[in-house]
């Protein structure tokens, strides 16, 4: 044991960037069935975490992704509020998606990482880059795919998660899969809370009021009338009470309430010249925040979302495809701040695949959307993959993104601005993916230029409001390597992320506050018989907390490193544990917010 | 998302003459410095996490964080709002982390800390030794649960408190003369009140009424813009009140309305300052001058300065000894700067401070 971490450290003194990643994706291969994503993300590279890997990690967002990926995450505090940097753009540039549906919050434009619970999810792809054509607003830095899978054989099964760690933390997730080959049911359950009360390092002082849980019901339903025609009902409802944790212990105990219904019903016709879509989507969004948790009083959002998506796809040939997308989505929302406001916006979408031979692939992609509310863009998008040998190929991407302006920004009381228009990036992106034996290099160029970025000011009445003002370059470089080996009873997996981003805001030639030039994780993966033995480890690099990059006031370099170990006692059971921060870093990731050092986690999974 | 304005406390200069001596006495006495930051210029930056910058008087040296620098790396508490005093002790008060930190004015060094008992203070005075702290309570309610704290200053805790507070009478500044206490019933120029409040008793005596600036949409009615009481300062047994688009002058004694100037600006009049008798007020990023005796608004600025956004600014704004001060609040994720302005509007020193300067105080 000792053995192989001083063998990590070595690893990762010869090289910044190399250690680890998906390590169980090895062991059970996902069923790939070409998906949307997949198929229309020619140019671009995915990163998919299944759901096996999602049982090693803890179950917010967060944790799952910030040690497997090179997006960059801003957590105030453990549990707190996380946003993404994905390709250095902002939290609201990160889209993510619900089985398709964006499901950025209509107020602020972001999903919170620390709201979503992967125990719900079956698989969770990560796609670098640009992808508004497709999924809309906010697909600038990149998208985040949350999807749940069903299949359509005989089937029944249970599986039951039972987690506790440090600081009295419980992780608890259920899941029923029952299918027929014409229906086909999964539910899972998962719920995870803490009391987040731990122990400043080299400190008497505690994390106070940080105690959170949230719960997750999900649940698909399909029926499958013929090979050609499939009904299924994906629907999920989603709970959670966090306290904030406070930086002293003379400050306000606050704490932020959270609910939100996802439902989607969608029906498939296909035959082998066409393939036919029909999508209601119902999405609801709640939340309330007590800035004094022994007063009653509080602000609220609430919105109400309708979307209903008619997608058509042409097969000309085996080769070339063409994709229409029709789009309504209906949206009613008020809050404390927020006079109820109701909102519409249509779009069309023209996507042409076309694989021209066994070498060339490539795809073009527009999308216009038409609303009273905000001045949108033509966007678009071209990509290209070239293999130029078995283990070479080379992907071209270039596309123009959005991010339309949210509630809060158009109708906030007072300073809302209704004369916003979108933000708009132009992107281009060169990949290099090179394939041998057993290791897979990806290697990634990328130039983003966005503009119009609508940033909230202070207004010479007093007021906050927010303008088309900003105007930010981000280029950089990401590096992904996989590698997987199995000999005899062996089982060996490493995966690397790296991630070189420069974000420059163009009026003052400055990087972007809390986006890191580098960031580098790696994971590695041992298994042998029923045994296995797994290490992660995260490079943060230094971030600037000053737009004017005053160095005196940047937030260190850290290193985190987590080990684990795992021992399937029989097709049944397994159990193990891990320990996080084994280095016991003392490091904040957002100003004055202290993390916690070593934890552990214990587990029991059951297959039934 | 407003974001705090700072209402101007002119009430120090009156307390910090007592630390002066003359410099054309005969014997050539020398001010001795009481510590390494005594004959300067105190700045405090709101933060985030708040800091204090010295500046000399000769304005030709700085230091920044000089609380942090001087007590380990311990800090004065998240959005730093004002600094009062009592003698040799400053009190910072913090409203985002409901703490006061006492200090002494010339080292620095912390002499404690009141962390109990308060929510989201603002300002505080202290008269016959007791500290009296305004506190929004909860800031969503519009003032509703807002009071007073009354602090013993030997045991640094909350002996008293008093609710004042209602619908749009949220409690900002306060300010003492002659026994009695003044407090501005108005945060975000929203109220249009001044309670007298009398120390003694713990009574509320009496209560001023200021103008209130209400636009009414021509066609609709519907009430575009309202905008009351913004700062205060007693003056020559008067108090001057900037509220809505006048200037209004009211008795101490009998609190009745004595004078009014109305305004014709194109933005709103802030920050109002009387030293010398010259009164001064701002108006976006210009600052004005006019004669205490004057009946009409002056036509033309003293002077404009040059903000880098043309949005953080006058976060703080001061005159003294023949200087203007004048803060840019910046774009609250950098350290700003602070200008310094002679009597004329010549500009004399721009200097960097921390992050949204909104207030000067002097240890002469």
């Amino acid at each position: 044991m000792k053995h192989f971490i001083s063998y990590i450290l070595f690893l990762s003194a010869v090289s910044t960037a190399f250690s680890q990643t998906d390590s169980i994706t090895v062991l059970e291969e996902v069923l790939v069935i070409p998906t949307k994503l997949e198929e229309f993300s020619t140019g671009q590279t995915l990163t998919s975490l299944s759901d096996s890997l999602l049982l090693q990690n803890k179950p917010s967002l967060i944790s799952a992704l910030n040690f497997n990926s090179p997006i960059y995450f801003k957590e105030n505090g453990l549990g707190m509020v996380a946003s993404p940097s994905f390709r250095g753009t902002n939290a609201s540039q990160t889209a993510v998606l619900w089985n398709g549906v964006n499901i950025n919050s209509r107020f602020n434009g972001q999903t919170d990482f620390n709201t979503v619970n992967t125990g719900s999810y079956d698989e969770i792809t990560i796609r670098g880059g640009g992808g508004s054509v497709i999924y809309g607003t906010g697909a600038i830095g990149g998208t985040v795919h949350l999807k749940n899978e069903i299949d359509f054989k005989d089937e029944f099964s249970n599986r039951i998660y039972l987690g506790y760690g440090s600081f009295n933390t419980y992780d608890k997730r259920y899941q029923l899969t029952a299918s027929r080959k014409n229906w086909s049911t999964k539910i899972s359950y998962s719920r995870t809370n803490s009391d987040n009360d731990f122990n400043y390092i080299d400190s008497d002082q505690k994390n106070i009021n940080g105690e959170f849980y949230n719960t997750s019901l999900n649940a698909v339903l399909g029926y499958r009338f013929n090979p050609k025609s499939t009904i299924k009902f994906y629907s999920e409802v989603f709970e959670s009470e966090r306290h904030f944790s406070l930086i002293r212990p003379s400050e306000n105990k606050t704490k932020y309430e959270d609910v939100s219904l996802k439902n989607l019903l969608e029906w498939e016709l296909s035959d082998k010249k066409i393939t036919s879509i029909t999508r209601i989507a119902f999405l609801k969004e709640e939340y309330k925040y007590f800035p004094n948790i022994n007063k009653d009083s509080y602000t609220f959002g609430e919105a109400n979302t309708l979307i209903g998506k008619y997608d058509f796809t042409y097969h000309f040939s085996e080769k070339v495809k063409l994709n229409t997308i029709l789009s309504h989505e209906y949206t009613d929302g008020k809050g404390s701040s927020i006079p109820q406001n109701e909102r519409n916006i249509s779009s069309g979408t023209l996507l042409l695949k076309h694989l021209v031979n066994k070498k060339l692939a490539y795809e073009v992609a527009a999308r216009k959307e038409l609303t009273n509310d905000y001045e949108s863009p033509l966007l678009f998008t071209f990509g290209a993959v070239y293999s130029f040998t078995d283990f070479y190929k080379l992907k071209l991407n270039v596309s123009k993104n959005f991010r339309i302006p949210t509630y809060n920004d158009l109708y906030w009381a007072t300073g809302g601005n209704p004369d916003l228009a979108a933000e708009e990036a132009m992107q281009y992106e060169l990949g290099n993916e090179f394939k041998f034996n057993n290791f897979k290099l990806t290697f990634t160029g990328y130039y983003n230029n966005i503009q119009q970025m609508i940033n909230w000011v202070p207004g010479s009445d007093g007021y906050w409001t927010p303008k088309n003002i900003d105007e930010v370059k981000t280029y950089g470089g990401e590096f992904l390597l996989n590698f997987k080996k199995q000999f005899g009873a062996h089982h060996l997996a490493a995966n690397a992320t790296y991630a070189y981003t420069v974000s420059e805001n163009q009026a003052k030639k400055k990087q972007l506050i809390y986006v890191p030039y580098h960031k580098a994780t790696g994971s590695m993966y041992y298994g042998f018989k029923d045994f296995f033995i797994e290490t992660q480890a995260l490079y943060n690099g230094k971030v600037f907390t000053r737009s004017d990059n005053n160095s005196r006031y940047n937030l260190d370099a850290y290193w985190l490193w987590n080990t684990g170990v795992g021992y399937h006692l029989n097709q049944q059971f397994t159990f193990g544990g891990k320990l996080r921060n084994l280095l016991n870093a003392d490091y904040q990731n957002v100003e004055s917010r202290r993390m916690p050092g070593t934890n552990y986690t214990i587990y029991l999974t059951l297959n039934l | 998302m407003k974001f705090t304005k700072f209402i101007v406390g002119a009430f120090l200069g009156s307390i910090l003459l007592s630390s002066c001596s003359d410099d054309d006495d005969f014997t050539s006495e020398i001010d001795e410095p009481l510590g390494a930051y005594d004959n300067g210029i105190l700045v405090l930056n709101e933060g985030g996490i708040g800091t204090v910058t010295y500046i000399s008087d000769d304005l030709q040296t700085s230091q920044q964080s000089i609380y942090q620098l001087v007590n380990d790396g311990d800090d004065i508490g998240g959005y730093a709002q004002s600094i009062f005093f009592d003698d040799d002790l400053a009190y910072i008060i913090s409203n985002g982390s409901n703490l006061i930190t006492v200090v002494n004015r010339y080292t620095f060094e912390i002499v404690g800390k009141v962390d109990s008992g308060l929510e989201v203070p603002r300002y505080g005075v202290v008269y016959n030794g007791k500290a009296y702290v305004t506190n929004q309570g909860d800031t969503l309610d519009g003032g509703v649960d807002d009071f007073l704290t009354i602090i013993n200053l030997e045991t640094l805790e909350v002996e008293q408190t008093i609710h004042m507070g209602a619908q749009g009478e949220a409690l900002e500044f306060i300010e003492e003369e002659d026994g009695k206490l003044y407090i501005q019933k108005s945060t975000y120029n929203l109220g249009e009140k001044i309670t007298v409040f009398n120390p003694t008793t713990n009574e509320i005596e009496n209560t001023i009424v200021t103008n209130i600036l209400v636009e009414r949409d021509p066609e609709t009615g519907e009430i575009i813009k309202q905008l009351g009481l913004n700062s205060f300062e007693i003056e020559n047994n008067a108090i001057y009140t900037l509220s809505g688009n006048k200037l209004e002058k009211f008795n101490l004694n009998t609190l009745a309305l004595e004078s009014t100037i109305t305004f014709a600006y194109e933005g709103d009049v802030a920050n109002i300052d009387i030293e010398d008798d010259q009164i001064y007020f701002t108006v976006a990023n210009s600052v004005y001058m006019m004669s205490m005796n004057a009946e009409e608004a002056p036509a033309e600025p003293l002077f404009t300065y040059n903000t880098t956004s043309q949005w953080g600014t006058m976060y703080g704004f001061e005159v003294e000894d023949n200087r203007i001060y004048v803060a840019e609040g910046g774009d609250f994720v950098s350290d700003s700067f602070v200008e310094i302005y002679d009597l004329e509007g010549n500009l004399l020193k721009n200097i960097t401070v921390g992050v949204g300067p909104n207030g000067f105080y002097f240890n002469d």
